[in-house]
């Protein structure tokens, strides 16, 4: 007999199921227990990672933590430059229900928020296709702060950070800008972008159902906030000497004029300026005119004012002395079958008054007894066709040739400075070695805390020499009287320079040139200044670009709290002041 | 025996309900502390925004118009500057 299971004592319900298949199904569930236990183990333990991963993207969310971009600073520490939020309006076209009377009523409202006409903002909303338009970036915060209040629906903001310029168009040039991704685009902006960026942060927190943060998981990584750049501009004195030379562009009616400012005894630009310049925070309808640094971008002949680099070269060759007779009869000399002429004939000059008089003559035969190589070595040694060492994009190198291919006729009228160029900043710095008792400084637009050590190129005495000339420039009997101050001593030289255009020396295009120091026994400041085509009253130098250097040079010593040198009649009135009981 | 299960249950049970408030206050501060750091960073940068906002008031270009307009004032000369010396003397230019 098959053995069965009883599953009741009664007889008449005995089943005859056999035993083996109450066995069967034991086993069975068994081994599905088996499976839900493997199948556990797995999710749990072995093949959790996916799991894990899936509930973490339903609860946990990264948050990126934005880092400040760094601000740029004047000596001073005021601000030239810094971030501010700003927000940025975008919309979902489709969500925009613009045939309900209410919230056409708003968008009517909104449009002017936004400094748009009320057809361009719905041409933007136009296209329902479209998940994601931006309407209008980095508005001022208030205004976002008013478009929040008007509610609409399908109209959204995101906060973003705007650069705000507060000193505007005079350092516009210096400072530069960034875009709107907050990369910089010019000047100093472009310069430092690395220290200025920082670096964001990150952490990763816990949300609950309402979108509150409820926990961190992880280590939170800190935003990296970016440097604040400290300039050696000073924005006073940046702003007077573009103002100066805005009024004098304007009244020659020029194209455009640079004017550079620098501490003498530091290398450090005090100022920078050009003219046409720019807004920065309105940057529509830029051209490129208002775009360039010219100081710093463009390289023109100097002119007359390398003339006192030439007359070093020679005084420190020991052949000259400052008293040494040149004669400049008739006013004219023949290099070569080319003519050089003076405007007139000075007759029988010093090398003093050579400066003085600004004599392309003098300079001419003072320089024939200089070998090429000689003149080379000057020129490259104060910066002439060397990359300036500053950290500003775009800074022009010039062009000195090699010496090697210099006819004579071109050594000569390089002494005066055609033939070669230079950026109104080399021309500056050049003269760096008349301030500095023969040593050249290296120019920096960042805040120097020492001074630093100059490369010797002339002697103490040389350069005191030629500072003396170069007063003599400036004084009565001079090219660039226009340059005296009321109480400070200044020697500079003006320049004239025609102007190249393709091939040729164009007729009645000018430059008007005029570099100097102040005061003239212990220098303080360097200025140099450059007018592009002036046309309409003078072109020279010594009128159109001196009373812009007798300017700035009053105001930025008056700036620094230098003492005058030179004596002024006291205005000083004691008025006693009525008491009032 | 029985009385000893009786207090561990007991002492489990306490322990599993502190447990959930302790939890649940860890994350009622840390969200305050989340709040709060919001709230400086927010003021961090309102602060930046009024310092550019303070300094735009200030550029040289509004100062000198407003001194030469509203209070008449005029830039200073060496013939009216009163040089005072490192040493206290006082002294007009020479």
């Amino acid at each position: 007999m098959t053995r069965s299971v009883l599953y009741t004592s009664s007889p008449l319900l005995a089943s005859k199921t056999p035993l083996w298949r109450s066995k069967m199904i034991v086993a069975m569930l068994a081994l599905g227990f088996v499976g839900l236990g493997a199948r556990a183990a797995y999710v749990q333990v072995f093949g959790n990672d996916f799991f894990q991963r899936q509930g973490e993207v339903r609860f946990a969310r990264t948050l990126e933590l934005p880092a400040n971009r760094g601000r740029i600073l004047d000596r001073n520490g005021l601000i030239l430059a810094s971030s501010v939020p700003a927000a940025s309006i975008w919309a979902i076209p489709e969500d925009v229900d613009k045939d309900d009377p209410e919230v056409a009523a708003k968008l009517r409202k909104l449009a002017p928020l936004l400094e748009m006409t009320p057809a361009a903002l719905d041409a933007k909303l136009a296209d329902e296709d479209k998940t994601f338009v931006w309407i209008k970036r980095q508005l001022d915060w208030d205004v976002g702060e008013q478009i929040k209040a008007l509610g609409i629906k399908g109209i959204y903001q995101r906060k973003e950070y705007k650069r705000q310029y507060p000193e505007g168009e005079p350092s516009a040039h210096v400072v530069g800008f960034t875009n709107v991704e907050d990369h910089g685009q010019e000047g100093m902006e472009l310069a430092f972008n690395k220290e200025l960026a920082g670096k964001a942060g990150s952490r990763r927190v816990i949300k609950d159902r309402m979108g509150r943060v409820v926990e961190g998981v992880g280590e939170e990584v800190p935003p990296m906030d970016g440097q604040d750049i400290q300039l050696s501009i000073d924005s006073k004195i940046q702003y007077f000497a573009f103002q100066k030379l805005r009024d004098q562009v304007e009244k020659f009616k020029a194209k455009a004029g640079s004017v550079v400012v620098m501490d003498a005894r530091t290398g450090e630009l005090l100022a920078l300026a050009n003219y046409p310049s720019y807004v920065p925070d309105k940057r529509k309808n830029l051209t490129g005119e208002q775009l360039r640094n010219r100081a710093i971008t463009d390289v023109f002949e100097p002119g007359s004012t390398m003339k006192p680099i030439t007359i070093g070269i020679a005084l420190e060759t020991g052949k000259f002395k400052p008293e040494t007779p040149v004669d400049t009869t008739p006013g004219r000399i023949n290099v070569t079958g080319s003519t050089i002429s003076d405007t007139h004939n000075y007759g029988l000059l010093t090398v003093a008054g050579v400066i003085q008089k600004s004599s392309n003559v003098g300079t001419t035969k003072i320089s024939q007894s200089l070998t090429a190589q000689q003149m080379w070595e000057g020129f490259s040694a104060v910066g002439f066709g060397q990359k300036p060492q500053i950290a500003f994009p775009g800074a022009a190198s010039g062009r000195l040739r090699p010496y090697k291919t210099w006819r004579p006729v071109e050594q000569a009228t390089m002494s005066y400075g055609y033939g070669l160029s230079a950026s109104l900043l080399q021309m500056t710095r050049s003269y760096t070695v008349f301030a500095n008792d023969g040593r050249v400084i290296p120019a920096t637009m960042l805040k120097r805390d020492e001074p630093p050590v100059g490369v010797p190129i002339f002697s103490e005495r040389t350069a005191n020499q030629v500072r003396q000339m170069l007063a003599l420039a400036a004084g009565p009997g001079g090219t660039g009287q226009k340059a005296q101050t009321v109480g400070y001593s200044v020697g500079g030289k003006s320049g004239t320079a025609r102007k190249q255009v393709g091939k040729n020396y164009a007729a009645g295009k000018y430059r008007a040139w005029f570099t100097g120091l102040a005061p003239v026994d212990k220098p303080r400041v360097i200025v140099a200044v450059m007018v592009d085509e002036p046309s309409a009253g003078s072109f020279y130098g010594g009128t159109v670009a001196a009373p812009v250097f007798s300017e700035v040079v009053q105001q930025s010593l008056r700036l620094m709290g230098v003492q005058p040198d030179m004596a002024v009649v006291p205005q000083i009135v004691a008025n006693p002041v009525e008491e009032s009981l | 025996m029985l009385r000893l299960n009786l207090m561990l249950l007991l002492a489990l049970m306490a322990s599993a309900i502190f447990l959930v408030h302790s939890q649940y206050e860890s994350r009622r501060l840390f969200t305050e502390l989340d709040r709060a750091v919001s709230e400086s960073r927010r003021l961090a940068t309102e602060n930046q925004r009024l310092e550019v906002e303070k300094r735009a008031q200030a550029t040289p270009l509004r100062v000198e118009g407003l001194a030469r307009d509203q209070l008449k004032m005029h830039s200073a000369t060496p013939a009216i500057t009163q040089y005072v010396q490192d040493n206290g003397r006082l002294e007009t230019a020479p």
